[in-house]
């Protein structure tokens, strides 16, 4: 099998994992940098003698020397990159969220449309074994006909205005809801199904021009409904804590980085009726190289997979758009004290 | 590789600090407890009765008040050798959300102490103007360690965060750095935390370097033994290894009459590091390797 020769651009603190995984996984080598910060080019230059060092996407796209390229900039510039990197025929992995707005992703999209090459957006939380799990029970149907869905996502990240393009929401498109909790929106999407209406209200706890925390009122099309309670100036959670709870016909489902656990009113298959808890150790699946977490590492595989064979990925740019049209009809909501909203509405 | 001398049971800081890999809710509630330094003195004590003979500590915010206590304890000075794990990963992790990474060095060194400032000198100046990697690995080992000065350190480990992305990126020259900056410095040997042992271990034999103390997950479950518990085993009977295990309960998940046989199996396992939340559960724990151990 040819070796793969990865390239990243951004060569922040994600960049700098991808370039490891690029680097560390079997068939894949680092090839290239692209990073316009002088003092990070000096460093890779310095210590990685055999990776090209580019200023510009343009010069990446230039020289040829990539099979692949992952996108770790501020979420402000994802689009026009990877539009130019598409354009070029050149797959692309590129950071959640997909852009500021669901508008903001149309040239990308349209790039794809006529030219389309393996695409992932890094939603990376399909890839810890807890979700992954509770993602396969709901597949198979085992709550019946969901009725109602509870999610949060909490973590103490800014008990003071924070500083920063995650801060400006210019280039990080808004605060908690964009950010960390468009994981859990991607999560919803990806196990319940298309969300068609919401209404819901942001708070700023502590920053003048981004959210810190937003509620929202889910409508599914399946007929459940739900809600996000979300939150990056929570305190006592160390790391960010993603929980989610569904109810159906046939049980209950809960499920968190730390564990799932399903109570059933009967036996289902092998599955018996009552509680039955699987922890992460139970469901623990070793990889190749760990870096930061193994969710890194199979989503990492899945996108080298996908370039080689020039296949298409779950979660990709148009799963991506699906989630940032639900942050819109959020927003959108929000801006109107909560009435409620179309997430078609945000449809181009 | 280094002729130090490990204890065979290290009292780990995880319950100290709410790191909890089974419980996220668990770990809050502990690190509101230990918030407390007087408790965490109390289990500490505790675990030097029952026979520890280290203690792992990360170099957290709340660490330098615990290396404060613990100075002023002679009986606990003498009888607990420390074991740095920096740095502390997620401190570093948080504020690149905001920094970039270059900012979080310059930034963290910015804010550090007058005395501290004047105590890193010349590399604290090369980091700020010159903006070297290296002296800013340098310059932040020496601002990290300085907590550590009235203890006894005889090995520091880096975290398994960093070794595993430096493993990932075929960079010995940082480790080199680590290595001897360790040895002139603080007259200290260099531990690597890993979470890829057998890769770790043939990345040392290419680069033609002595394999540092490891510290890595040693459990029946495999749980974040990669890229198999078989491969893990495997690499644990290379010869000139001396391992710190430490996940050997798999967060919990085994009990220690049965984690501990399995521990105790490989020789190379010289030390095990025990995460520990009360004197009635170190007693339960210590027992159970002791008593397995042939």
């Amino acid at each position: 099998m040819t070796e793969l020769r990865g390239a990243v651009v951004g060569f922040g603190k994600l960049g700098l994992l991808h370039a490891g995984l690029a680097n560390g996984l079997p068939n894949s080598r680092l090839a290239a940098v692209v990073e316009n910060s002088g003092v990070i080019q000096r460093i890779v230059q310095q210590y990685f003698p055999d990776v090209n060092v580019f200023s510009t996407v343009e010069e990446l796209i230039e020289a040829r020397v990539s099979d692949y390229v992952i996108v770790a900039t501020p979420t402000g510039s994802h689009v026009s990159i990877a539009e130019r990197l598409v354009e070029a025929s050149i797959p692309v992995f590129i950071e959640k969220p997909l852009s500021l707005n669901a508008q903001e992703a149309q040239p990308l999209v349209a790039a794809l449309n006529r030219n389309w090459v393996p695409n992932m957006v890094g939603y990376m939380g399909r890839y810890i074994d807890t979700f992954r799990r509770a993602a396969q029970l709901l597949r198979v149907n085992i709550l019946g006909q969901v009725q109602m869905i509870r999610s949060s996502m909490y973590v103490e990240q800014l008990l003071k205005p924070g500083e920063g393009w995650r801060y400006d929401p210019a280039t990080s498109g808004g605060g908690v809801l964009i950010t960390q909790n468009s994981h859990v929106i991607d999560k919803l999407l990806w196990m319940f199904g298309d969300i068609t209406g919401v209404s819901g209200n942001t708070s700023q706890l502590v920053s003048r021009f981004v959210e810190d925390h937003v509620h929202a009122h889910l409508e599914f099309a399946s007929g459940a409904v739900g809600f996000i309670d979300a939150s990056w100036s929570a305190r006592h959670f160390r790391t960010p804590a993603i929980s989610i709870h569904a109810q159906g016909t046939n049980g209950t489902l809960d499920v968190n980085d730390d564990e799932v656990r399903l109570f059933l009113d009967n036996s289902i298959g092998e599955t018996s009726s009552g509680w039955t808890t699987w922890r992460k150790p139970d469901l623990y699946r070793p990889v190749p190289l760990d870096i930061g977490g193994t969710q890194y590492t199979f989503q990492m595989i899945d996108f080298l997979e996908a370039v080689t064979n020039h296949s298409d990925l779950d979660s990709n740019v148009v799963s991506g758009l699906k989630t940032q049209l639900v942050i819109d009809a959020v927003y959108e909501s929000a801006r109107r004290d909560g009435a409620r909203v179309n997430v078609a509405n945000f449809l181009p | 590789m280094s002729g130090v001398a490990l204890p065979r049971i290290v009292l780990g800081h995880n319950a100290f600090f709410g790191v909890d890999h089974l419980s996220s809710q668990r770990g809050a509630e502990r690190a509101a407890y230990f918030s407390d330094v007087e408790n965490v003195m109390t289990v500490i004590a505790s675990a030097v009765d029952a026979g520890a003979g280290g203690l792992m500590l990360s170099t957290h915010p709340r660490a330098a008040a615990i290396c404060e206590a613990l100075s002023i304890d002679a009986r606990l000075v003498s009888k607990l050798e420390l074991f740095p794990l920096l740095p502390y990963a997620q401190k570093y992790v948080t504020r690149a959300n905001e920094l970039g990474l270059v900012r979080v060095v310059t930034q963290t060194l910015a804010e550090a102490s007058t005395r501290d400032k004047v105590g890193l000198g010349l590399d604290f100046l090369r980091t700020m103007y010159r903006r070297d990697p290296l002296d800013m690995v340098r310059a932040l080992m020496r601002l990290e360690l300085r907590m550590f000065r009235k203890l006894n350190v005889s090995t520091v480990f880096l975290h398994d965060a960093f070794s595993d992305l430096l493993i990932a990126l075929n960079v010995p020259k940082v480790f080199s750095l680590y290595k001897s900056t360790l040895r002139k410095r603080f007259g200290t040997t260099a531990g690597i935390a890993t979470k890829n042992l057998p890769l770790l271990v043939q990345r040392f034999q290419e680069w033609g370097m002595e394999l540092p103390v490891v510290l890595t997950h040693v459990n029946k479950a495999g749980f974040h033994m990669n890229p198999s518990r078989k491969e893990c085993e495997r690499a644990l009977t290379q010869p000139n290894l001396k391992v710190m295990a430490m996940g050997t309960l798999a967060s919990g998940f085994l009990a220690p009459s049965e984690a501990y046989p399995y521990v105790n199996a490989f020789s190379a396992v010289k030390s095990i590091v025990v995460g520990a939340s009360s004197s009635a559960h170190i007693r339960a724990t210590f027992g159970s390797i002791t008593a397995s151990k042939t």
